[in-house]
């Protein structure tokens, strides 16, 4: 047994030096130890201080025993709401360009708490007043829709268009035409929350410097990209309030590497938007192919801003342990092939 | 004066390393405007007239005044530790007839001095030393002086859950090591145990700002009084005496999140048991049965 172990060790440890070395400069892991990865453990480091108040951020590393191509790819379009822990209702892909359809089985008869939350918040947003993160014209769109039929079936399709007329948008001309929040006289937009996350995470920027520029996350041009990311729309539980979401997920093959970005470019309420990037590297795993995986997590959310003190390292804590449950689901559809 | 030079010396000791982290706070407060969070408590309460007996004597009706004043300010040195400076003064006044061998006063005025450090990915912990007067203030004295220490940890299982263990240490307490364990547990997406001592509560969300909830109340410490508090009443053991004072409370209430920083609870219910316990000699006198009424203010900015 001991000289099989030695064996492993050894031949993870020879293939993956460069990855390692790699993720170590930019992130903030500073020691990596590829031996203990193959056997489930997630490496964790919690956001350093931010000067952005409402941004957090966290990074995770862990290996997989797949090859990095499939490791990205399954990245890339997984899906979340097979795992009843993580609490996702829906998770649909879209068309492109999307269908109105892609979005017909948006749920809001479920009964479930969050759910009813976010239909009560919906049937009391109003043009004077809306707790949802939405435009003016969005807010008097959806307080007319709901006006007519206030059934949940009725609030689904409510939502359904609106969700519609975003990612149609965003299809079509990327972060640019990402509208901004109007909430209570103050302006939100996504794309502005992420740069100010960005700006403060100089290291991991520069790593996906030339990528997060090709697809309009960094920078003042527009997206260039002929990247065909994956898009989506999903339904889920956040912090017990329902929350929708549309995102897109861009895979770039950067030499013998992989780097991913998962944008959420529309979130309903509760935060303001999340960008998650991962660097994907093949290593040797047990004698297979296997990948290092690394993973940066950025969310801009408006209680940030009053969460401080002991109050906020618990909620960096408990973020990150929400992040190791979706990467352990993550693995376990890995290894079940689902 | 020799004691007084190496106490002296221990107090150099001891702050040196607490002064070299300070001497490094400017540098880490000015890269960082996030990195000072403040918290101020404050809650004033009333409990009506109770049954109050003990000795042998009928000491008659008393009711109570009480107010806790605390601010603590916290400077984040590094992403898993932050430093705690602050002050609280809490009063308790009772309204006793003449001359009876029961404290009219018992106040506290302290510092805290202490750290949160997060130990580990779920587990954070506290450790605070609050050196103060604890007295009846009648005649202050060194003997007054007391510095309970507080140690806490949590352990974050996940967001609905989250694990809680700690220590009281005083030792001038009967008790002078208090374990104390708690849980705080939503067990559906309204409901909440929040098992946290010294206030175990039943939590319901109305809605994201309004909270009702059922709880317990631990009002409790440990104060010196006066040198002459026992003759001038007839009971000439209890001078200079420590007095452990406990106080349980039963009721509901409500919570409110006026703004994101600022939270207001009201509440009323029942005093079931008050004890004054003299443990040394052993005399106490207890209270029963009366009702209270109790408002509280929490910021965090």
């Amino acid at each position: 047994m001991v000289g099989l172990g030695w064996g492993f060790v050894t031949a993870v440890s020879a293939t993956a030096q460069g990855p390692v070395e790699t993720v170590k400069n930019f992130s903030d892991f500073a020691q990596i130890d590829l031996s203990q990865l193959p056997g489930g453990d997630v490496l964790v480091a919690r956001d350093a201080l931010m000067n952005f108040p409402n941004g957090i951020s966290g990074q995770t590393c862990f290996a997989v025993p797949q090859p990095a191509e499939d490791t990205a790819k399954r990245l890339q379009t997984w899906d979340p709401s097979l795992h009843s822990d993580l609490k996702v209702y829906a998770f649909r892909p879209l068309h492109v360009p999307c269908e109105l359809t892609d979005f017909q089985q948006l749920d809001f008869g479920s009964g479930q708490y969050p759910v009813r939350w976010l239909l009560d918040k919906t049937l009391a947003s109003s043009a004077a007043k809306s707790e949802l993160n939405l435009t003016r014209d969005e807010v008097n769109e959806l307080a007319a829709c709901v006006q007519k039929r206030r059934d949940p079936q009725a609030v689904g399709r409510c939502w359904a268009n609106l969700l519609f007329a975003r990612a149609s948008k965003f299809q079509q001309q990327g972060s640019v035409g990402v509208l901004p929040y109007q909430m209570n006289g103050e302006t939100v937009s996504p794309a502005v929350q992420l740069h100010a996350i960005l700006l403060e995470q100089a290291r991991v920027a520069g790593e996906f410097a030339p990528f997060l520029k090709k697809i309009g996350l960094l920078g003042n041009e527009a997206a260039t990209t002929s990247l065909a990311p994956f898009y989506y729309w999903t339904f889920f539980d956040a912090d017990h309030h329902g929350t929708l979401s549309l995102g897109a997920v861009y895979l770039l093959a950067v030499g013998d590497h992989y780097q991913l970005a998962d944008f959420e470019y529309y979130v309903s309420g509760n935060y303001y938007t999340s960008l998650t990037l991962y660097e994907v590297w093949p290593i040797q795993v047990g004698g297979k192919p296997g990948a290092l995986v690394w993973r940066g997590d950025y969310f801009a959310a408006p209680t940030l801003a009053f969460t401080k003190g002991t109050e906020r390292i618990a909620y960096g804590a408990l973020m990150m342990q929400d992040i190791k449950r979706e990467i352990r689901c993550f693995r376990d559809d890995l290894k079940a092939r689902r | 004066m020799d004691i007084l030079r190496k106490r002296l010396g221990m107090w150099t000791r001891l702050l040196g390393p607490l002064a070299a982290v300070l001497a490094s706070c400017p540098a880490v407060l000015a890269a960082n405007r996030m990195s000072v969070s403040q918290e101020l408590d404050a809650e004033y309460s009333y409990v009506g007239g109770a049954a109050t007996r003990g000795a042998g004597a009928n000491i008659g009706d008393v009711d109570e005044n009480s107010a806790d004043v605390k601010y603590v300010i916290s400077p984040q040195i590094t992403k898993n530790l932050l430093l705690r400076f602050g002050a609280e003064w809490q009063r308790f006044s009772f309204g006793v007839p003449d001359h009876a061998p029961v404290p009219d006063t018992l106040q506290q005025a302290s510092v805290a001095l202490g750290f949160d450090y997060q130990l580990a990915d779920q587990w954070l912990v506290r450790a605070e030393v609050q050196p103060g007067v604890y007295s009846d203030f009648r005649e202050l004295r060194w003997d007054d002086v007391d510095a309970p220490l507080i140690l806490g940890g949590a352990y974050l299982a996940n967001d609905d859950l989250q694990w809680f263990l700690g220590l009281r240490v005083d030792a001038r307490s009967q008790y002078p090591v208090l374990p104390a364990i708690g849980v705080r547990w939503k067990f559906k997406d309204e409901w909440t145990l929040n098992l946290q001592p010294p206030k175990p509560r039943l939590e319901y969300d109305v809605n994201d700002n309004l909270q009702f909830y059922f709880g317990v109340g631990l009002e409790a410490g440990t104060f010196r009084v006066g040198e002459h508090f026992g003759r001038n009443r007839g009971q000439p053991k209890l001078d200079n005496e420590v007095v452990d004072f406990t106080e349980v409370r039963i009721g509901p209430g409500c919570s409110w999140k006026i703004a994101p920083y600022l939270t207001v609870e009201a509440e009323v219910g029942y005093m079931p048991y008050r004890d004054f316990d003299f443990f040394d000699p052993t005399i106490s006198f207890r209270s029963h049965n009366a009702p209270y009424g109790q408002i509280t203010c929490h910021a965090r900015f």
